[in-house]
């Protein structure tokens, strides 16, 4: 007996929901770290994202690199681009003390930056990873197909965090970027050399920024205009609630989910209408986000 | 021996720290007290790394110390920031792992299991988050956190600042027994400074960042301008024992 119709479109738009979700959830957490440790919002990382996406594209198009390949060339492109972000725009502003609104302007300006580096390089068109890249496409159960792209993001995403857990944890690196992002004054008189910390953050969030370049080129395609997916992971940041990870990445798929429902239902172009509209008022109700936490100075 | 030579420090064009000279024998309690505002803070906070010098020198046993906050702290002079600063979204046990982030592993659990044994409470809630914590266990925690990086010399910015009596008289008792017990050399800084000048083998009064008198803790509790300015009626309301009578 067949699954009802109605009921395998649902189930295909939950797991489309879902591993659109993750993609977001990378990009939100790889945004969310380096907000917790430098308090600004590094819209820079759409510009990694966007340039490792197409570092992938190229290692699997003209070097014919196999899948797992192109992901780790996605992601190491992502790590090492974030550390000379941080090594040229932000160290000066961080070292003079500059307002946090430099680092702003900064990050958006390095976002524009990376964006016209792929429109010299790729020109304004599409492009899209070959389609051998993953030769197995859909999975067929009963009534209900299911994308093997979507479903690689969703393991990705899964094995990625998992991995993200670990290191913010069980390594001393990481609680100290956890600390940094507590205090980053307190964590220097430990004896931390914060600045290594901070190339730690960007590493670790180049990596998920790469990686969800990656994901989000094989299941969709490319453009230039990639690295604005950014605002994805912003919106989803600010939902969850900045200080915790974990509410952020819930957010993150909660936003990815209810995009995928609302562009089937109503369509791509009030989709974004809607989910800003939902985040203001949503902001309106609880200002700290999802899972915001905040610590009160006890005296 | 720590010694401050001439020291001008301060943020950015302001200057706090006028010409200030502090010797810091090793094995010695050195007090620094003085209002709000005096250059306390900032005297720990340039010890530390954290205000950048602009004239004079910061030596230890003769040898200038290093420019770099996480280098100071491997040569051994540990500050436990004033308000605790504890890191509230980890828990106690990753806390301690940051205060010894220089430590080896070995030396890390020796540490800790001293820190379990001085503030047992600090065990009991090994793995809660640190910003769950009472204030009084806070500075336990912050304490305990300095301790992990096995200090030479540790610098305490008012560890009695918003204390429950008995807290109070617990802390200033650990700070006793750090430097009598493993021979820590130990820079506080207290408002408090009727309690603080009993512990003191040397203090110094700061005001509006100059060193305005100085002389061994016992001498100073007689002085008179100390009496007048520091040693006020506050000090007859608010009766805290003594940490020396305490352990006597």
């Amino acid at each position: 007996m067949g699954v009802p119709m109605q009921f395998s479109i649902i189930l295909q738009q939950v797991v489309n929901g879902l591993s659109l979700g993750a993609v977001y959830a990378l990009i939100a957490v790889g945004f969310a770290l380096i907000f917790n440790v430098l308090k600004f919002s590094n819209f820079a990382h759409g510009g990694v994202l966007g340039i490792s996406a197409y570092a992938g594209y190229i290692a699997a198009n003209q070097f014919k690199l196999p899948l797992i390949p192109v992901i780790l060339v996605g992601m190491v492109t992502g790590a090492i681009l974030a550390v000379l972000v941080e090594l040229i725009a932000f160290r000066w502003i961080r070292l003079q003390k500059g307002q946090l609104v430099y680092f702003f302007v900064t990050s958006v300006t390095m976002l524009m930056l990376l964006e016209q580096v792929l429109i010299i390089r790729f020109g304004a068109s599409f492009e899209s990873y070959p389609y051998t890249l993953v030769k197995v496409r859909v999975l067929q159960f009963g009534d209900v197909t299911i994308s093997v792209t979507y479903l690689l993001s969703l393991i990705s995403t899964i094995i990625a965090f998992s991995g993200l857990i670990y290191v913010l944890k069980k390594t001393k690196i990481g609680i100290a970027i956890r600390a940094a992002s507590n205090d980053l004054t307190a964590t220097s008189l430990m004896g931390i050399n914060v600045n290594m910390v901070i190339i730690a953050a960007f590493i670790v969030s180049g990596m998920l920024g790469g990686l969800s370049g990656v994901l989000y080129g094989i299941s969709a395609s490319l453009s230039p205009q990639i690295g604005q997916i950014v605002v994805k992971g912003f919106i989803a940041s600010v939902l969850g609630g900045l200080g915790s990870l974990t509410g952020v990445a819930v957010a993150a798929v909660v936003l990815g989910v209810l995009e995928v429902f609302l562009i089937s239902t109503i369509g791509s172009g009030l989709s974004p209408v809607v989910i800003f509209l939902l985040m203001v008022v949503f902001l309106l109700v609880r200002p700290h986000g999802f899972a915001g936490v905040s610590f009160s100075d006890k005296a | 021996m720590l010694e401050i030579k001439n020291l001008h420090s301060g943020y950015n064009k302001i200057e706090v720290l006028h010409d200030i000279n502090i010797k810091v024998p090793d094995g010695k309690i050195v007090v620094v007290i003085g209002r709000n505002g005096a250059g306390k803070s900032t005297l720990l906070n340039t010890i530390s790394g954290l205000v950048k010098i602009k004239s004079g020198s910061i030596e230890m046993n003769g040898q200038k110390i290093p420019s770099a906050p996480h280098k100071i702290v491997a040569s051994g002079i540990i500050q436990v920031p004033e308000g605790r600063r504890i890191f509230p979204s980890l828990t106690i046990a990753e806390n301690l792992i940051m205060g010894g982030y220089l430590a080896s592993n070995a030396e890390m659990n020796v540490r800790k299991e001293e820190v379990y044994n001085t503030f047992p409470i600090l065990c009991q809630r090994e793995n809660q988050q640190a910003g769950t914590l009472s204030g009084g266990e806070q500075q336990m925690l912050a304490m305990g956190r300095g301790m992990m990086a096995g200090p030479k010399i540790l610098l305490l910015d008012e560890p009695s600042l918003g204390l429950a009596p008995l807290v109070f008289t617990q802390v200033f008792e650990l700070i006793i027994k750090l430097n009598k017990e493993r021979n820590m050399t130990i820079i506080l800084v207290e408002q408090n400074a009727t309690i603080a000048l009993k512990m003191a083998d040397y203090a110094y009064v700061l005001e509006n960042g100059c060193v305005v008198i100085e002389g061994p803790g016992e001498e100073l509790i007689k002085d008179a301008r100390v009496k007048a300015a520091y040693l006020g009626a506050a000090v007859k309301t608010l009766k805290e024992p003594s940490p020396r009578e305490y352990l006597e």
